[in-house]
């Protein structure tokens, strides 16, 4: 459950303690690293430009390929790199590529980043002594490529910019910071490459509107860089993701808050905003006006026989820590669905790709929601599980702009709800006997009650015997049907009898297990 | 895309391979990983971990070797390529140190530093020459025409069908999704690098194997008369046969791609693939003018016949090219389509220029003999006579503010949208 932290601890900044263990083998790596998560943080800035020092790919994988499928943005228009060659690798560095790109990227007065990445940090670069430290000349920030995690690597990018907060330069002719009247909050993330973010920040602003108060800053997404320092004139910060960001608020030093999941947490996000910023009552009468208006949805789908699916509803979650921790509080403690499995997709804690798929299989029941990433889907498909998979983070190729997808707040809890309902209700069809157009399955079990008297008959067993089953055969049988959801088994419970019993009739055998796998494959989801 | 995206590309498409991917770190990896789960195949993508302490102490070598003799082992696959990108190619791992075979699998180092790789294209030769160079030598007896080019599934097919009218066929085609197809190339008589850009794969065939190529394509009028023509010579053929064929094939391209004049429209192509030359080639010849074609890959001695082709008429074919220069030559002149890179494909669409991404809408798409030309005009059509859409769109979004702003920053190409649509007349 997500927590209001009126301090943050040193030991819960992920400068210092989130990053993904390095692997000794990696299958379906399921993180970025240092560059690209810095990369993203300072291209959020609206007047920042990166300059990536790296060869053309550390470029383009990041900022046009990969950030297409994950932002939908056809290519990120302030990155560029230094476009090293054979040249710069084995003869000259990367300065003299370097010096020019950052003077054409400096041309039109915006601040620029420099981002190491894996080439030039294993070359070394010699630019520190380069780049004059002049208010608002180019800054280089040393990412860590080869050891940190997208998530650190943001975070540490965050503090970079508020510990750099007096060199940024403010254009002639730029706005200066509003004179407020209502209590102010920063909201510090989303960047590029978040899962749902454009979601989850709207769903944050209107949290925060709500209960009266004014959005200070969204920080880095919507704000520049010579704005840093006004971070420190709101009353409290948001801290979207807990996988960066928390450093930057502690630094800022305002009482930080959590976005949070499900609807209890979200009630005290608002209650402990409203204390800090002084808005007590307001708090509460929007809380009181949501429950007659966003949240009249969550306790209409709540009363009604969807919820009763519930309890026999087993769900996995595989997410980076706040969406895991999230997802499994609102979906376990909440709403009641048994959470079978969860893991962290990325941390200290996270699990390799292979444990997460070795548990998928062998899970029973299998789970009947998978909320994932691209490997959890595959791994679906790969081992031929009946799960239905809802995305919930990247990597994974998705488009997420609309912003009514929240997962956080309170528009997060009832849309995440009508999530869950509208898949079951899909399982559930799945599952259904169709009659217009007959599968071949359908036909022959039709067709085999039909027959069934006859055929055993003929293979002279008597008209009255019975077709029996093997020990192995039986329990077979009952480890398939619990994979089977729970609210068909008895359709497919019956129609694994039948059929078994057919091809035994038929082949003039009991039900061995060989006659159950056969029949099991035939309903087997396809690739 | 990272340019050692195009060889990871295509070893992941092979049924039989198991490439192992030695990345430069995880953004790099999780950027290929990425992009081969949404474009190429469902399948895991292996590779030992690294971070700056492996590669200070090399260990990473040490689990490469023991994944590959995992691999090999559990799993048989007939090739494990070791795809070395940026990082380990410069420390220099001793990739001569591993077995060449295991069992019956081949093990084969594929180089692919991208800052020395560059283009797509050349990497996709790299993953060739790599995968030929371990084949035994030719066989003496040899016939038909190995093809060299990732092309359309059913191109092979109507080629093979149209070398067997000259007295020859297709005997095997690479890329392609076994290593039988590729070991099959010992048995054929001649190289067709289809795609102009095989050059280190055939140049090194007929080095060590003695094997002739034959440049060029079957693709557009003149394309496929030449090229069914070159075929003929340099197997000795029946001249008037492959006389006949090669008109007959003529006019069947001609007559095809009549359904789609194109003729008074100016297009924009810039691609990284390698194959722009073949498509510009088939929209000159539908009647459209294409003042240059911006290609990343740089000047190949394969693509000679079609860059002069393309010079003949009226094109410049400018190598290396980067996208901000491309999207800079967007205000140039009005044109009517673009057929290039994602950004490219953006700010043309933000201007109101119909707009397809070379790689995802054309490079999956037959472009060879009569049906390919069809097939490749009648998307280029569709794209064209949507022009009111793409008009409606960007006036919408450009009537309210001058040049118009993103949420996020721009700092490459400075183009003033709305000046530009004033210009051209579509507003």
């Amino acid at each position: 459950m997500a927590q209001i932290r009126g301090n943050i601890q040193q030991k819960e900044l992920p400068s210092d303690v989130v990053n993904t263990p390095i692997r000794r083998r990696v299958a379906d790596l399921d993180h970025a690293g240092g560059d690209t998560g810095a990369m993203q943080a300072f291209a959020s800035l609206r007047d920042a430009n990166v300059v990536l020092d790296g060869p053309v790919g550390c470029h383009v994988m990041p900022a046009v390929a990969v950030v297409n499928y994950t932002d939908s943005i056809p290519y990120l228009q302030n990155v560029t790199c230094s476009d090293l060659s054979e040249t710069e690798v084995t003869l000259t560095g990367t300065l003299p590529a370097l010096k020019e790109k950052v003077a054409r990227a400096s041309a039109d007065g915006r601040q620029v980043f420099i981002v190491s990445t894996p080439v030039s940090e294993l070359i070394g670069a010699a630019w520190t002594t380069e780049f004059e430290d002049v208010p608002g000349s180019a800054l280089f920030f040393d990412s860590h490529s080869l050891d940190d995690d997208e998530w650190k690597s943001r975070d540490r990018a965050l503090l970079f910019l508020w510990e750099h907060r007096d060199h940024f330069v403010a254009p002639a002719g730029a706005a200066s910071a509003p004179a407020r009247t209502r209590p102010s909050v920063n909201i510090v993330g989303p960047t590029y490459g978040n899962f749902n973010s454009y979601s989850d920040l709207a769903e944050i602003k209107r949290l925060v509107a709500g209960i009266g108060a004014d959005v200070n800053l969204v920080y880095p997404f919507e704000a520049h860089a010579y704005e840093t320092k006004q971070l420190a004139d709101a009353g409290a910060t948001i801290v979207m993701y807990k996988e960066y960001g928390s450093s930057l608020a502690r630094e800022v030093g305002l009482p930080a808050f959590d976005a949070p999941i499900g609807l209890e947490p979200t009630t005290e996000f608002l209650r402990g905003l409203g204390r800090a910023l002084g808005l007590q009552a307001e708090a509460e009468a929007f809380i009181r006006l949501e429950k007659r208006t966003t949240l009249a949805a969550w306790q209409d789908i709540w009363r009604s026989t969807h919820s009763d699916f519930f309890a026999n509803a087993p769900v996995a979650v595989v997410a980076p820590p706040t969406y895991k921790d999230g997802l499994s509080y609102y979906l376990g403690e909440e709403l009641g669905l048994p959470v079978s499995f969860s893991a962290y997709r990325t941390g200290p804690e996270s699990a390799p790709n292979e444990d997460v798929r070795a548990t998928l299989r062998d899970l029973s029941p299998s789970p009947m929601l998978v909320f994932g990433s691209i490997n959890e889907r595959m791994i679906i498909a790969q081992e031929q599980l009946p799960s239905r998979f809802l995305q919930c983070s990247f990597p994974g190729a998705v488009v997420r702009r609309a912003t009514g997808t929240p997962f956080v707040g309170y528009a997060g809890a009832v849309w995440l709800l009508q999530c869950v309902c509208e898949t079951l209700f899909d399982v559930l069809f799945a599952n259904l006997p169709t009659s217009a157009t007959p599968t071949k399955a359908s036909v022959a079990t039709r067709e085999m009650l039909a027959e069934a008297p006859q055929i055993v008959a003929a293979q002279g067993k008597g008209k009255n015997s019975v077709v029996s089953w093997t020990d192995e055969a039986k329990s077979l049988s009952a480890v398939t049907l619990k994979r089977v959801p729970f609210f068909v088994r008895v359709s497919v419970s019956k129609k694994l009898r039948a059929e078994a019993e057919h091809l035994a009739a038929e082949r003039g055998t009991d039900v061995t297990e060989d006659v159950v796998r056969e029949v099991t494959a035939r309903y087997a989801p396809r690739r | 895309m990272c340019p050692a995206f195009g060889a990871i590309r295509n070893l992941l498409r092979m049924e039989d391979s198991m490439p192992i991917v030695i990345s430069s770190g995880d953004g790099c990896l999780y950027g290929h990983t990425f992009v081969a789960h949404f474009y190429v195949a469902n399948r895991p993508i292996y590779s030992p971990g690294v971070s700056s302490e492996i590669w200070a102490k090399g260990s990473a070598f040490d689990e490469l070797r023991s994944m590959v003799h995992e691999m090999a082992e559990k799993h048989q696959p007939s090739i494990i390529p070791i795809c070395s990108l940026c990082v380990s190619d410069t420390v220099g791992l001793p990739f001569d140190l591993l077995p060449k075979q295991i069992g019956n699998t081949e093990i084969i180092y594929v180089p692919l530093p991208a800052y020395s790789v560059h283009t797509h294209a050349r990497a996709k030769d790299i993953v060739v020459d790599s995968l030929v160079w371990r084949l035994p030598p030719q066989r003496k007896e040899r016939s038909g025409v190995n093809l060299i080019g990732e092309i359309f599934p059913s191109d092979p097919i109507h080629i093979d069908e149209v070398l067997r009218r000259i007295g020859t066929h297709v005997n095997t085609h690479v890329p392609g999704p076994r290593w039988e197809d590729y070991v099959a190339m010992v048995d054929g008589s001649l190289n067709a690098p289809v795609h102009p850009f095989y050059s280190d794969s055939v140049r090194r065939m007929k080095q060590k194997q003695g094997l002739p190529f034959v440049e060029g394509a079957p693709v557009g009028i003149d394309g496929t008369y030449s090229w069914i023509v070159a075929i003929g010579e340099a197997l000795g053929l029946d001249k008037a046969r492959v006389e006949a064929v090669a008109r007959e094939e003529r006019e069947r391209v001609k007559v095809a791609m009549a359904d789609y004049p194109l003729s008074g429209l100016t297009f924009m192509v810039a691609g990284y693939e390698g194959h722009e030359f073949l498509l510009v080639r088939l929209l000159i010849e539908a009647g459209a003018s294409v003042p240059f074609l911006s290609t990343a890959v740089s000047a190949n001695p394969l693509a000679r016949i079609e860059a002069a082709w393309l010079e003949e008429h009226g094109c410049r074919v400018l190598y290396g090219a980067n996208f901000d220069e491309e999207i800079s030559a967007l205000g140039d002149r009005p044109y009517d389509c673009v057929i290039g890179t994602t950004p490219l494909c953006a700010h043309a669409k933000e201007l109101g220029i119909p707009s397809i991404y070379y790689t995802n809408a054309i490079a999956t798409r037959s472009m060879m003999l009569a049906e390919g030309a069809a097939d490749v005009l009648a998307l280029v059509t569709q794209t064209v006579q949507a022009k009111r859409r793409y008009e409606r769109v960007a006036k919408f979004f450009a009537e309210d503010e001058g040049p118009l702003k993103r949420t996020y920053t721009s700092w490459a190409p400075t183009i003033d949208l709305t000046a530009q649509l004033i210009a051209n007349d579509r507003v």
